[in-house]
């Protein structure tokens, strides 16, 4: 009784899903009208087979399930729409020509009915025909579309441009997946578009663009060729043979690496620079995760950078700046970034960078005692406060001694905390870094007291005129004792910048030397306190290049000690064995051109010679 | 330039031969004989206040010799007289020297300077000359490398016959070049194992950088090769 209740339902059903998809054809040349009958199709097949069996309910539960080859009553209404679906060939070619070109509009730029998509696809994936009938020539379709426009895109735009358009383009597809492709299909339409939008344009992209996004400076822009091209790699990988894929994703990676290191040290200093900006206060409302966000992306181009000990020099510049003005937006992301870098390089990397935040909590608390002290509460004059940085030399960078000759007031201050110091930590020297010292004034102008934050330097200059009207460049330089050309620059901070505390006449840009100075009378500014910049706090190109100068200049130092530590444990060596030990031993870059140099330069001090009958040969001289 | 004015003594003739027991008396006197000849020779050129022979008296000994004084074969001279300070002969290089070439007149020694040449030529004796060609240069105390120019004159005059090519590209390259303003000893003796060590000339194609040539070789190896292409 079940099994002809079931046949007579099903040769009901088949008749109308027949007559249904029959009526399809020929409908409407235009193909989002025919979607929308076939989509109406599908509906009315879903509704009727889902009331059939709610109706027939108890066949399905019973007849079917005692009978393993007979289908579901479901089952069996899709098993026939889709019998007679491939019995019209020309309406599921229809709908996929139809599904097609709606996604093809949208991709160039027009809206289209998503809900339509999404059901329509969800009918080829009920009907199991979803990757044969419409995967398989949606792929081919997007390859096509993406190299064309790759093609295109590539000779309108620039590097920068262009690679912004890519990942856009990555993300509508991968949005598409979402709003009504099927899951299976995200993992391959990636692929083929990163496939024709990056894998065959590396090549160019590299000619054209790296050395101008390096030149620029511009990290997000690299940042983003290099998670791109990772992915690239890493996807395409995995269609082609297992074998090839390491191979493959080093190529990717190698070239890379050698791309961001023929600039030497320029990455190294950029990067630095980026983490500065960054790691800066007054980051307009950048949110902690971002931040650490921003961090994590650095640390992965930081991966890539040979000679990391340039890197290392610029960024123990730039904390430093940070730390002993107080710059820094976060101490938890200071501390989070050295962490960072300690897992990536390990501590010995780290050490120093880390001594320079214990030297400043120290100073904090050397700071508290001082005040309690003896010393400042019987011998410094109230109304004076002084607070002092103690750094560790070896920690901190190391800092040009600069000569200043300090009003007396300032020296007693500089003892009385001297002698508090040595009391407690008897057995250490003190030098004092002038250059680094910054104070507040407070100024008696006509026009309204005010309180100047100024540096050390801009300090002494300021307090001459206490006791002279007006001074000449060569009367400050004398009483100062202050070099030259910092001289020059501090002057023209007080007197030539946006707050001009003093005079300068003849008026001008630039100090000249019978230039005369006066104190500014008539001196106005609308805050009670003032920040007269010192160009300190600028970095000067000079700086940059000291910096990266004496980081050079220590590489040499190793090389040297490197080949003496080599040549007096192996006594004799020759000279391809010596060049080969020395790349192992050195973990900065470095040419054997200038490793022949310093072996010259040892030879030339004695400390080598080349050997007599084999000229290959070197002997190490006791 | 004419010899200078100085004492010539005029020795007693002695030409009877005096037998005595003591062989070495004979010895003695010969010897005396001629060493005083050889003082002789060397007043002649020598300047009294300073007892040796300086650059006048060298220019002087050129120009009986008949040789200019910036000839190889003063150098060589100075090379077997073993002459530590250029310019100039102590009394015991000029003794020891001569007699070693033995010769004890100016005629002899200027018919003695062909034997001479022959004797640096020989290659046990030829770096020896080279090495003591660079040191020579060394004029000033605690002085290690010598300035461009003259080195690409003493390689002219010490090379230039042997190794032409290579000694004209090395000097043009040397004027040319701005890395190195003075030349150490290490350098001038790779040079001349440049030019021993046959490489090929002017193609330079068994020339190794990745051997332990001194860099400026290896500069001047590049620079010829971007050259001839």
């Amino acid at each position: 009784m079940g099994g002809s209740l079931y046949q007579r339902i099903e040769k009901e059903c088949e008749e109308h899903i027949s007559a249904a998809l029959r009526s399809l054809v020929g409908q409407s040349p235009d193909l989002v009208v025919f979607l929308s009958l076939v989509e109406k199709c599908w509906q009315d097949l879903c509704d009727q087979m889902l009331m059939i069996r709610g109706i027939a309910l108890f066949l399905d539960r019973t007849y079917v399930k005692q009978n393993s080859n007979v289908r579901s009553l479901w089952d069996m209404g899709l098993q026939l729409f889709r019998k007679h679906l491939s019995l019209a060939p020309e309406v599921e070619h229809k709908t996929v020509t139809g599904l097609l070109r709606m996604i093809e509009s949208e991709r160039l730029g027009e809206a289209v009915d998503r809900t339509l998509l999404n059901h329509l696809l969800k009918m080829f994936t009920a009907l199991g025909i979803y990757s044969e009938s419409f995967e398989k020539p949606f792929l081919e379709c997007t390859s096509e579309f993406y190299a064309a426009e790759g093609m295109k895109y590539m000779q309108q735009s620039d590097v920068p441009d262009y690679l912004k358009h890519v990942e856009m383009r990555l993300h509508e597809e991968n949005e598409r997946c979402f709003l009504y492709l099927d899951a299976i299909t995200r993992k391959p339409l990636i692929a083929t578009a990163e496939r024709q939008l990056l894998e065959s344009h590396i090549p160019a992209i590299l000619d054209k663009g790296f050395m101008t996004l390096m030149d620029g400076h511009r990290i997000e822009d690299l940042q983003r060729m290099y998670s791109l091209f990772s992915r690239a790699s890493l996807d395409s990988v995995l269609e082609e043979s297992f074998s090839k894929n390491e191979a493959f994703c080093n190529t990717i990676k190698d070239s890379f690496e050698h791309l961001i290191n023929l600039r030497q040290n320029r990455p190294a200093e950029l990067i630095a620079k980026f983490l500065d900006e960054k790691l800066r206060a007054g980051n307009k409302g950048i949110s902690e995760e971002e931040l650490e966000g921003t961090l994590d992306k650095v640390l992965v181009l930081f991966r890539f950078i040979q000679g990391k000990d340039v890197f290392e020099a610029f960024y123990k510049k730039d904390l430093a700046k940070r730390l002993l003005l107080g710059k820094s937006a976060s101490i938890d992301a200071e501390k989070s970034m050295i962490s960072k870098l300690k897992t990536e390089c390990g501590s010995q990397f780290t050490n120093k960078l880390e001594g320079m935040f214990k030297d400043i909590e120290l100073s904090k608390e050397i700071n508290e005692s001082f005040k309690q002290s003896s010393q400042a509460r019987m011998k410094l004059p109230s109304g004076i406060e002084m607070s002092v940085h103690v750094l560790t030399t070896g920690y901190w960078p190391t800092y040009p001694p600069m000569d200043v000759r300090l009003p007396h007031e300032l020296n007693v201050y500089q003892d009385i905390f001297k002698e508090f110091y040595l009391s407690k930590y008897s057995g250490r020297r003190l030098m004092w870094q002038n250059s680094l010292g910054h104070c507040v004034l407070k100024a008696d102008f006509p026009k309204g007291k005010k309180e100047l934050a100024v540096s050390l330097f801009q300090t002494v200059v300021l307090m001459l005129f206490n006791d002279a009207q007006k001074l000449s460049f060569l009367d400050i330089k004398d009483s100062t004792g202050i070099e030259d050309k910092e001289l020059r620059r501090t002057l023209q901070s007080l007197a030539c910048g946006k707050v001009r505390v003093l005079q300068k006449f003849p008026k001008g840009r630039d100090v000249e030397d019978d230039d005369s100075f006066i104190f500014n009378e008539g001196f106005t500014a609308p805050l009670y306190r003032i920040k007269v910049n010192a160009i300190q706090m600028k970095e000067t190109v000079e700086e940059n290049t000291s910096t990266t100068e004496r980081v050079f200049q220590d590489r040499q130092y190793q090389v040297d000690a490197a080949i003496v530590r080599i040549m007096k444990t192996r006594k004799v060596l020759s000279h391809t064995l010596l060049i080969t030990e020395l790349f192992q031993q050195l973990k900065f870059p470095i040419k054997p051109a200038d490793l022949k140099k310093r072996i010259e330069s040892l030879i030339d001090r004695e400390y080598l010679e080349r050997d007599k009958n084999n000229p290959q040969i070197y002997n190490y001289l006791a | 330039m004419p010899p200078r004015a100085s004492k010539r003594k005029s020795a007693p003739p002695n030409s009877s031969s005096v037998t005595s027991s003591d062989g070495r008396s004979v010895l003695n006197k010969a010897k005396t004989k001629g060493m005083e000849k050889l003082d002789r020779l060397f007043n002649t050129y020598a300047n009294s206040s300073l007892g040796m022979i300086d650059p006048e008296g060298i220019e002087a000994l050129c120009a009986d010799l008949g040789v200019d004084y910036t000839d190889v074969r003063i150098l060589m001279l100075a090379w077997k007289l073993k002459a530590e300070k250029q310019g100039y002969f102590t009394q015991d290089e000029w003794q020891s020297g001569l007699k070693a070439l033995g010769v004890d007149s100016l005629s002899k020694l200027k018919k003695v300077l062909p034997e001479l040449e022959k004797e640096v030529e020989k290659p046990s004796n030829y770096e020896d000359f080279y090495i003591y060609a660079f040191r020579y240069c060394l004029t000033e105390e605690k002085q290690k490398s010598v300035d461009i120019e003259s080195i690409c004159e003493l390689l002219n005059l010490v090379l230039g016959v042997q190794f032409r090519p290579q000694v004209d590209s090395l000097v043009e390259y040397l004027k040319v070049q701005n890395d190195y303003k003075v030349i150490n000893a290490d350098q001038w003796i790779n040079f001349f194992r440049f030019c021993k060590e046959q490489i090929s000339f002017p193609d330079l194609e068994n020339y190794d950088e990745t051997q332990a040539w001194p860099l400026i070789l290896d500069n001047f190896v590049e620079w010829m090769r971007e050259n001839q292409s």
